[in-house]
């Protein structure tokens, strides 16, 4: 079966690819000054109580064999314990990961219709009030300082208004959608200019294919014409862009989850960097990277089904 | 379709306007923007302050005006390296194709997993925070998108009538690299290079917001955000206008990017 | 139809049972992490906050800060000072499993010795503590110590299980340990939040008063502002200065400015030109105007400080003059070694840009070049303790009101801080410090405590900034909830109103 080969050969190529992220992450946080014992057990310790903790912990082995000893453990499954929380990472990861998983979604889901609706709109009004009217929309939505409006709208919705909370992920998914909800707006309105105006551009050189002339000097309805095949052949390059878009949404939920609370995966990678507790951030960049491979191989996978052109 | 030009010329109009702001800052300026004054702490908007003054008594008129040469600065220099390195590796792999393309595609295949913001802040934690290193991050992990542009256009370009004409003109690799396939694979390049540079800006923001950005008393308006943001109900003027700052000057690059985009594909 | 109807049940029983406990539980924010629960192996703020929940001490404090029984009954100090004996009352651990003079000896034992004891600062004069009987414990002293009572009572004096420790070991004990205190681990959720509940063995009968509580990890002040405004916690500590009004100023909410042992420092190196000069060091506390510093960073909420310790310490030099404000002759100090253009590298830290700006432009008007490096709290630690800087501001508290913990961490040079790592190293200082640990008698440690503090601050040894109360908001929804200097929440006697 071509499509199994397909997937497995993808995933067999994603193993370097992991492996050179993990050593880029180790080799980083290797080389960053500040020690995490210091930041672990406060002020007052003294540098004596801080050396014996160091070597209980390992961390005065050289770099080689520490990493050597981390890729050891790692095929066999074992991500290491956090040197803050001396738990193991897959556990911290497994409460994380699907809090940032479902922030991801939700942008995804809230960001499609309007994605869509403007897109077709500005396209079939090219250069008209309506087309200007969105660009410029989504230009302010490009220029608008996250973190800034974040703050903005969790004052005015869930301070002000009180229609949503401001912090937190909430324990069953009704809460999630609910608590989630401020945090997925705010990214979404970087992400729907970006998906907007690709896929706008790509309406737009379908619209101007023979065929669609063809079509429509057969007598074919402008609607039909479009609902039939040019809104179905622009989506490709819109999905090629949502792996990359995904990995950008990983990344970028660093500072919504930081400005609404929310215990996800953005989170507890800053706070581990800062405390450079070393093997929750190789654990954190390896799952984002994975997830990213994962994205990319399923938005290639279903490219390969929109357009048979496309062959692997 | 005369008109998508026109929002083009109004984003050059106000990334211009900004950088004469920046360039007659001194004159613009009312106030030195890193003098202290105790005895105007918190001042609202007015005669003496046109944007009022900040927690320490500067004043954020003259912040704003200043804090334009360091917004430009990080948004221009910014995607210089990220540019260079991306152009040079896309050019070459897509020309020669071959184990140098492979190679290439394999480094691009690192460097994609990696949330970029997450390595940003990686990278600067190992090298302290501050602007100059946010560049080097930049230049670490912001040249894939140019290094897939560049191939792209290499990979058509390679095979193009001119470029097989003077490689049977005997013309050196890197004489065509340079004067063929370069030029030609620029307009795309360009226009993402306004919207990474709108990106960049926001970026370098938002380190300054985590604490990460340039040092104190620096005009740099994402220090002003996150300092104003602590007085956002009571003292709204010391974030508000560097915020606006930045909207606009964000506006006035993605609308270069988005016309131009628009205008080379009509001409194309 | 029926496919869709169980998650729809599932979804109105949990959020029910959600509501039904929400109530009971007072949920607080702080931007201090929880990192362990093993109360010796940490000392840093957020773990000294959860500490006192779980762990019982043999003493405790009411709220006029005067020493109470708590696990001992009563107590009695031998003439010479060198032994104190501790009558235990029957206790549990939350398990229902005795508490034992056995376990008190360990837990003491441990945070003493235990090389891994993060912070055993305050345990230096123990030689042993062991259990006479099953409800007698005795603490053996090499020398006599004044504030060995109150450090019965601070955070890490807390008691552990024995047979738990002993049982799982130490590192599943510090995720999920029995406890002694008023609450029990409920779930811990690392880099988020830690769950509690009401230990129904809890010694003090009836306490505490609500069924649970949760510890929220929020770094974001903002964000904590907004939680408390929009309801979502009952309680957020450290709200910023700027937005004291405007919380304090909301409906059901109240921002009651706490006295704290809170003090904020401008920190020199001692061993790097040109803060290896007394006289450059008093240039540099001259040119601050500590008054109009303290106004502008706290907008009057804080006190400008006076002395190198706490205001709220005992023995503390309310009439001691700092260094005066006085910029010219800051300056004629500086003109007349020679070092007007000086570059002084200055790290910043996070969340300090407003200080760090009235620092430099008060060094750079009497002549200094301040260069600000901003670090994060890593970075900060491996400068500061390796010494690569000149000048850096930063605070510390004390966890008793006795000052003997203060001297020895920030301005003794030979108690194994190095006084706040600054270098600093005056012999009789850190003799005085010594002598004043061993002296009973409190009018002699007073004029001890009154001339290390003269010492210090003649040749700042730091430059003192202000003191700074605790700015956290409470809901109207409880009452008898407040944070002691010593960082101890006060959750056990916290009661809902409505």
């Amino acid at each position: 079966m071509p499509l199994l080969r397909l997937i497995l050969a993808r995933l067999v190529q994603a193993l370097p690819v992991l492996l050179g992220v993990s050593l880029v992450t180790f080799v980083l946080m290797a080389a960053s000054p500040g020690d995490p014992v210091r930041l672990l057990v406060g002020d007052r310790a003294t540098p004596e109580i801080i050396a014996v903790i160091r070597e209980r912990y390992g961390l005065d082995e050289p770099i080689l064999t520490r990493y050597l000893v981390y890729l050891k453990n790692l095929l066999q499954g074992d991500m290491g314990a956090s040197l803050r929380y001396r738990v193991p990472v897959t556990e911290l990861i497994a409460s994380h990961y699907p809090v940032t998983l479902f922030l991801v979604l939700y942008t995804i889901v809230l960001s499609l219709p309007p994605v869509v609706a403007l897109a077709v709109v500005s396209a079939r009004n090219q250069g008209g009030l309506a087309d200007q009217a969105i660009r410029l929309l989504g230009v302010l939505g490009l220029a608008v300082p996250v973190f800034w409006l974040a703050l903005l709208l969790s004052r005015f919705f869930g301070v002000t208004l009180k229609w949503f909370p401001v912090s937190g992920f909430g324990d069953t998914p009704l809460e999630h959608l609910h608590h989630l909800f401020l945090p997925a707006l705010s990214t979404a309105i970087w992400v729907v200019p970006i998906l907007v105006r690709n896929l706008r551009a790509a309406l737009l050189d379908e619209m101007g294919r023979d065929y669609v002339t063809t079509g429509l000097s057969k007598g074919l309805g402008r609607r039909a014409v479009f609902r039939a095949h040019v809104f179905p052949n622009s989506l490709l390059p819109t999905v090629n862009l949502f792996g990359i878009i995904v990995a950008y949404l990983l990344g970028g939920s660093v500072i919504v989850e930081s400005v609404y609370a929310v215990p996800g995966m953005g989170k507890l990678m800053v706070e581990s960097i800062l405390a450079r507790d070393y093997y929750v951030v190789q654990g954190a960049t390896l799952v984002f990277a994975l997830t990213t491979i994962l994205v990319m191989l399923a938005t290639d996978l279903i490219a390969a089904r929109l357009d048979p052109r496309v062959s692997a | 379709m005369r008109r998508a030009p026109a929002l083009l010329v109004a984003g050059i109009a106000i990334v211009a306007a900004w950088g004469l702001v920046a360039l007659a800052a001194p004159f613009l300026a009312t106030h030195d923007p890193i003098a202290i004054n105790f005895e105007a702490l918190l001042q609202p908007p007015g005669d003496a302050n046109y944007f009022g003054t900040d927690n320490t008594g500067r004043d954020v008129f003259s912040r704003v005006v200043y804090g334009t040469r360091y917004a430009l600065y990080i948004g221009l220099l910014g995607v210089l390296a990220p540019m260079a390195i991306g152009m040079t590796i896309g050019l070459v792999a897509g020309y020669f194709g071959g184990w140098v393309d492979a190679l290439a595609m394999r480094l691009v295949d690192v460097a994609v997993p990696f949330p970029f913001f997450v390595l940003v802040l990686a990278i600067v934690a190992v090298l302290g925070p501050g602007i100059e290193n946010y560049f080097i991050a930049l230049a670490l992990v912001g040249w894939i998108g140019y290094a897939r542009l560049a191939r792209a256009e290499a990979l058509v370009l390679r095979q193009s009538e001119f470029v097989l004409a003077a490689r049977t003109m005997g013309f050196s690799h890197p004489y065509i690299l340079a004067r063929h396939v370069l030029p030609n694979a620029l307009s795309p390049v360009v226009v993402y290079m306004m919207t990474d540079i709108t990106l960049v800006i926001l970026f370098g923001a938002a380190l300054g917001f985590l604490g990460m950005g340039a040092p104190p008393p620096t005009p740099e308006w994402g220090i002003m955000i996150a300092e104003g943001s602590f007085y956002i109900s009571t003292a709204w003027w010391i974030a508000f206008f560097p915020g606006l700052a930045m909207v606009m000057i964000g506006v006035g690059f993605a609308l270069i990017g988005d016309g131009l985009a628009r205008w080379l594909r009509l001409r194309a | 139809m029926e496919r869709l109807q169980l998650p729809a049940a599932i979804t109105a029983a949990v959020l029910l049972a959600s509501a039904a406990t929400a109530q009971d539980i007072v949920r607080i924010a702080s931007p201090n992490p929880v990192t362990t629960l093993d109360p010796i192996r940490s000392a840093a703020a957020g773990n000294i906050e959860a500490f006192g929940q779980l762990y019982a001490r043999l003493l405790r404090r009411d709220e006029t800060g005067a020493l109470q029984p708590a696990l001992a009954e009563s107590w009695a100090v031998s003439d010479d000072g060198l032994t104190y004996t501790f009558e235990l009352r029957a206790a549990k651990f939350s398990d229902g499993s005795p508490l034992t003079a056995e376990d008190v000896a360990f837990s003491l034992n441990r945070v003493a010795k235990d090389p891994e004891s993060a912070y055993p600062a305050a345990y230096a004069a123990l030689s042993e503590v062991v259990a006479v009987d099953a409800d007698t414990v005795e603490l053996r002293l090499e020398y006599p110590a004044g504030p060995m009572l109150d450090y019965m009572e601070i955070f890490n004096a807390g008691i552990v299980s024995k047979a738990d420790v002993d049982a799982r070991g130490a590192d599943a004990f510090a995720a999920s340990p029995l406890s002694s205190g008023p609450f029990m681990v409920q779930e811990w959720r690392p880099n988020d939040r830690l769950i509690l509940a009401a230990n129904p063995n809890y010694w003090r009968e009836g306490y505490p008063l609500v069924a649970g509580a949760e510890l929220i990890e929020v770094s974001d002040s903002n964000a904590r502002a907004s939680m408390i405004l929009a309801g979502e916690v009952e309680a957020v500590r450290a709200v910023p200065y700027a937005q004291v009004a405007e919380v304090d100023a909301a409906d059901d909410v109240a921002v009651p400015l706490e006295p704290s042992t809170v003090i904020y420092v401008v920190l020199p190196n001692h061993t790097k030109p040109p803060f290896d000069d007394a006289d450059v060091r008093r240039a540099a506390a001259m040119a601050l105007d500590r008054q109009a510093i303290a106004k502008a960073i706290s907008l009057g909420m804080a006190k400008a400080a006076n002395s190198t310790l706490p205001e709220a310490l005992a023995f503390y030099a309310a009439d001691l003059e700092g260094q005066p404000y006085d910029p010219a002759a800051a300056r004629a100090i500086l003109e007349e070694k020679g070092l007007v253009g000086t570059e002084i590298v200055m790290l910043a830290p996070p969340d300090s840009a407003q200080l760090m700006t009235l620092l430099k432009a008060q060094w750079d008007a009497v002549g200094f070049m301040t260069k600000a490096e901003p670090v994060d709290t890593g970075l900060w630690w491996d400068r500061l303790v390796g010494g690569d800087y000149n000048i850096t501001a930063s605070w510390w508290y004390n966890e008793t009101m006795d000052p003997d913990l203060a001297a020895r961490w920030a301005l003794c040079g030979s108690c194994g801080n190095n006084s706040y790592y600054t270098n600093y190293n005056n012999p009789r200082v850190d003799e005085l410090t010594e002598a004043a640990l061993r002296e009973l008698d409190p009018e002699k440690r007073g004029a001890m405590y009154r001339e290390i503090q003269e010492i210090t601050v003649s040749e700042v040894s730091q430059v003192p900034l202000w003191y700074a109360p605790f700015t956290n908001a409470y809901s109207s929804r409880i009452e008898g909830l407040r944070l002691t200097p010593a960082l101890q929440w006060t959750l056990e006697e916290t009661r809902f109103t409505k």
